[in-house]
């Protein structure tokens, strides 16, 4: 390894060789830096909800800007944070890294979906300036084809951020189809690729559904269609199946690359062998495929049969086999394991509680005969916040404090780290356990009044953002401060056996300095020997 | 590489498919038989334009994987909603349409408190 | 010109398996994509089946018939060039290429004097249907549906033709041969879904 060679980060420091490059670390930076702001914009409207939500009556603005606040909010946190983050940040980062490849098969397609993604966030942007939509992000027909607000710019951004993800999950299976470096069998695969496969896999099949049922929308908001109209003979729950089509499999694109980044780092700060790999990796596949066939528990008081809404009910709870399969895997990983507690664990023993109550209460609402009780309050809201800000955030967090050393080359403050994530944990119960309680108690979601009884834990929930939010002004505080001032980090600073600690930190342009060959997983820690070996770079013929 | 013979056989099979269907939608095969032939039809031009066109006959399995799962998950959605609209309490169907006149709503309830289900709901 | 090998690819052959599998994940989207166009026809078909019924009756069946012979030659053709250039014959197969090109201008030129027809008779979609002959309930549904997949399907010709210039053109001066031509296969393949399409929007439409 030659001094001379810079790493990603200084391999060209002008502008020009950032938005133009193809290298997969440097598209994931981009990307980091967009989801960062999407979080921000996203959170800056949730407090701007829980603001508004301590008095029963007006406090800070009208109706129907709250009505846009909580469009905008759910826009915001699914399209521009939740649905790439992980994937397009970790996944793009890491995943070359892991098969012991360069790059993505595609790079050049890689930047398109960067480039992808800024346009529709631009285009969303755009629609939220000039006063945004009301319908809430879930753009119910028929009052979304008939609202004079502009729901349309944020219809077609959400479009085109759609392909950026299509492009993302079609680089990602063609890659670990074809990148795989010698020796890498699938049974060797790291869980974080298998659940960026199964991630993939729903991308490919569930995005364009979503991108033609949002074009359809925009088109009889527009001009009149009227193919969600009853009075011309149309079915407005026809947009509410079209659109679950896409987006109930949506949240499997999100929580399947959080379980893998638990999967990678509970194998870590264990120190020992992922407890049944082999289901782990069945599972991620396992909930990619029945993920599809459950999307009518969103539709269970829409009008949707009551055989439809049996058969959805039954089949929703299958889901929850493969998770709870994942749960236990990852409990056994920790039993007997040399426990390390630094801050990526704190997220995982979060994300572990957040993923199981947060599941036990999504398979209560999948119960239909509960569901008719809980629907539309904020029981839902809750369930669905601790699974997105719980488990997904969670992870996004722990992933994101595991591989700072790696991607940046420094280390980071841990005790602070440590109060952040305790802060966050807090914060976290603070905010979304009143909000099961407002829920059962008949409180709905979407109001911008509410009756006086619900008040006390109105107060109490927007206590708990305010919380949340401490924690993550600390984090950003001292990620910046180590990304600048902070010691640099060795090559493997949680002496982990995944394949990507046998790079530099930051890693090389090239990833590797010659042929990689893999003799081993990457969790096995009785073994001394390298899994990952590294041969000089021969003169390869073409 | 075979010749370019199969993709001209192809072509003829195709033409002739053609005429077939649009001659047997001149014939009225009585309720839902001119659907059900047309759609065999087409599901056969379509397998001959996938196989030797689109090279699926001599692919690998990965992609032919690819473009059959594709095709199972339109059949689910379109299952899915259809399956919806074909079991639902008749008051929650559109009035005025036909494809589902006389037909018994399926499973519990029908809603003697608020009058017959032939009773327009304004 | 030769193929050129990626840096991050171990060799050609693996390089060309990765175009070909990413150009069907490609076409597995945009199946997707019409699904969605497909189940409205289906449901709105369910509701009002004498409807649909009569509505077709006001398509031009000749026309068509003729539009599918078109798109289904454009597909021979779209295919020979790629067999010509797998063969070194890179000129011949920028000529079909462009055969092809312009059998997606016939499609489109049929498809606008049938626009045209639909304009004349006022069966348009939704709240523009002003039809005096056809009054049922779902009437202006199946114009809704017609112009929406028979205009999602012309957008794809649109792209479909733009893509088969761009490679006649690169065939015409004369850059595929045999170790060297999977622009050509993967350009027929999103060329020969739009004529997949088609073949079900035909029956669906026209003759039932």
């Amino acid at each position: 390894m030659s001094e001379a060679t810079p790493h990603y980060l200084k391999d060209g420091t002008t502008i020009r060789s950032w938005l133009l490059t193809v290298d997969h670390k440097r598209i994931a930076i981009l990307y980091l830096v967009s989801v960062l702001v999407g979080l921000l914009l996203g959170g800056i409207f949730a407090m701007a909800l829980r603001l508004e939500l301590l008095t029963p009556g007006p406090t800070i603005m009208d109706a129907l800007t709250y009505n846009r606040m909580f469009t905008l909010h759910g826009v915001t946190m699914i399209f521009l944070f939740m649905i790439p983050a992980i994937p397009s940040v970790f996944g793009n980062f890491f995943l070359p890294i892991m098969l012991g490849a360069k790059d993505v098969a595609f790079p050049k397609l890689n930047l398109l979906s960067w480039y992808l993604y800024v346009i529709g966030a631009a285009l969303a942007l755009w629609g939220m300036i000039h006063g945004g939509a009301d319908t809430g992000w879930t753009f119910y027909t028929p009052y979304s084809t008939t609202t004079p607000t502009k729901v349309i710019p944020i219809l077609l951004g959400a479009f085109v951020i759609g392909f950026s993800s299509i492009l993302t999950g079609l680089n990602f299976i063609v890659s670990i189809h074809t990148l795989r470096a010698p020796g890498l069998k699938w049974t060797r695969l790291p869980l974080f690729l298998w659940s960026l496969y199964g991630t993939a896999v729903i991308q490919i099949l569930a995005t364009p559904v979503l991108g033609l049922v949002l074009l359809l929308v925009a088109a009889e908001n527009a001009f009149g269609f009227g193919l969600f109209d009853p009075a011309r003979g149309g079915d407005p729950v026809m947009f509410q199946h079209l659109f679950w089509f896409y987006s109930h499999p949506a949240v499997y694109i999100m929580v399947l690359p959080a379980m893998g980044v638990i999967s990678e780092t509970i194998s870590t700060f264990s120190r020992k062998n992922i407890f049944g790999y082999r289901m782990v990796a069945f599972s991620s596949l396992g909930i990619a495929f029945v993920g599809f066939f459950t999307w009518g528990h969103h539709l269970f008081v829409s009008g949707q049969s009551t055989f439809n809404a049996g058969a959805f009910g039954i089949l929703s709870m299958f889901v929850g086999v493969f998770t709870a399969i994942k749960v236990f895997n990852w409990v056994a990983t920790l039993y007997k394991g040399a426990i390390s507690f630094k801050t990526p664990f704190a997220y995982i023993c979060g994300f572990l509680y957040f993923l199981v109550f947060g599941g036990m209460t999504g398979v209560a609402v999948a119960t239909v005969s509960l569901d008719v009780h809980w629907h539309d309050t904020y029981f839902v809201v809750a369930h669905f916040h601790f699974i997105m800000v719980g488990a997904v955030m969670m992870a996004f967090l722990a992933g994101l404090h595991y591989w700072f050393p790696k991607m940046f080359g420094k280390t980071y403050h841990e005790g602070w780290g440590l109060v952040a994530a305790s802060l966050i944990v807090l914060g976290f119960n603070a905010t979304f356990i009143p909000q099961f309680l407002l829920g059962n108690a008949g409180m709905p979601r979407r109001y911008y009044a509410y009756q006086e009884q619900f008040q006390a834990l109105n107060v109490a929930s927007t206590a708990g953002a305010t919380l949340l939010l401490f924690g993550f002004v600390i984090i950003a505080i001292y990620l910046v401060l180590a990304f600048r001032f902070g010691a640099p980090a060795g090559d493997n600073p949680w002496g982990s056996r995944g394949f990507e600690w046998t790079t530099a930190s930051p890693p090389l342009t090239e990833n590797f300095p010659g042929e990689v060959e893999i003799t081993g997983t990457p969790y096995d820690y009785q073994e001394n020997a390298p899994s990952l070996r590294i041969t000089p770079e021969v003169v390869r013929g073409s | 590489m075979h010749g370019q013979r199969r993709y001209w056989v192809v072509w003829i099979a195709l033409l002739a498919l053609t005429a077939t269907t649009y001659g047997m939608s001149r014939v009225d095969l009585g309720g839902h038989w001119n659907l059900v032939v047309a759609l065999v039809i087409a599901v056969a031009k379509a397998s001959l334009v996938v196989l030797f066109f689109m090279h699926l006959w001599d692919a690998k399995g990965t992609n032919r994987l690819v473009f059959i799962v594709s095709i199972f998950f339109v059949l689910l959605l379109i299952a899915g909603v259809v399956g919806d609209m074909a079991t639902r309490f008749p008051l929650a169907r559109p009035p005025e349409a036909s494809g589902l006149q006389g037909a018994e709503p399926p499973g519990p309830g029908r809603d003697t408190v608020h009058g017959s289900q032939n009773e327009r709901v304004r | 010109m030769e193929a050129r090998l990626a840096h991050h690819f171990r060799a050609i052959e693996t390089q060309r398996q990765a175009e070909r599998f990413g150009m069907w994940l490609f076409l597995a989207t945009e199946v997707l994509l019409f699904a969605g166009l497909f189940c409205g026809y289906t449901l709105y078909r369910f509701l009002y089946p004498e409807t649909f019924h009569a509505a077709s009756a006001h398509l031009d069946a000749t026309l068509g018939t003729v539009n599918t012979v078109v798109l289904i030659s454009s597909s021979l053709t779209v295919a020979l060039a790629h067999h010509f250039a797998h063969q070194g014959r890179s000129r011949v197969a920028g000529v079909l290429l462009f055969v092809s090109v312009a059998a997606g201008l016939a499609f489109l030129g049929i498809k606008a004097v049938e626009y045209g027809h639909k304009f004349e008779e006022g069966l348009l979609p939704g709240r523009y249907f002003h039809n005096e002959h056809l009054k049922a309930p779902g009437a202006s549904m199946f114009f809704t549906v017609y112009f929406l997949t028979t205009g999602l399907h012309a957008f794809h010709v649109i792209i479909g033709m733009g893509v088969l210039t761009w490679i006649g053109v690169r065939a015409w001066r004369r850059e595929f041969h045999e170790n060297h031509n999977i622009p050509v296969e993967l350009a027929g393949l999103y060329w020969h879904l739009v004529d997949l399409v088609w073949i079900f929007l035909y029956p669906l439409l026209y003759l039932v």
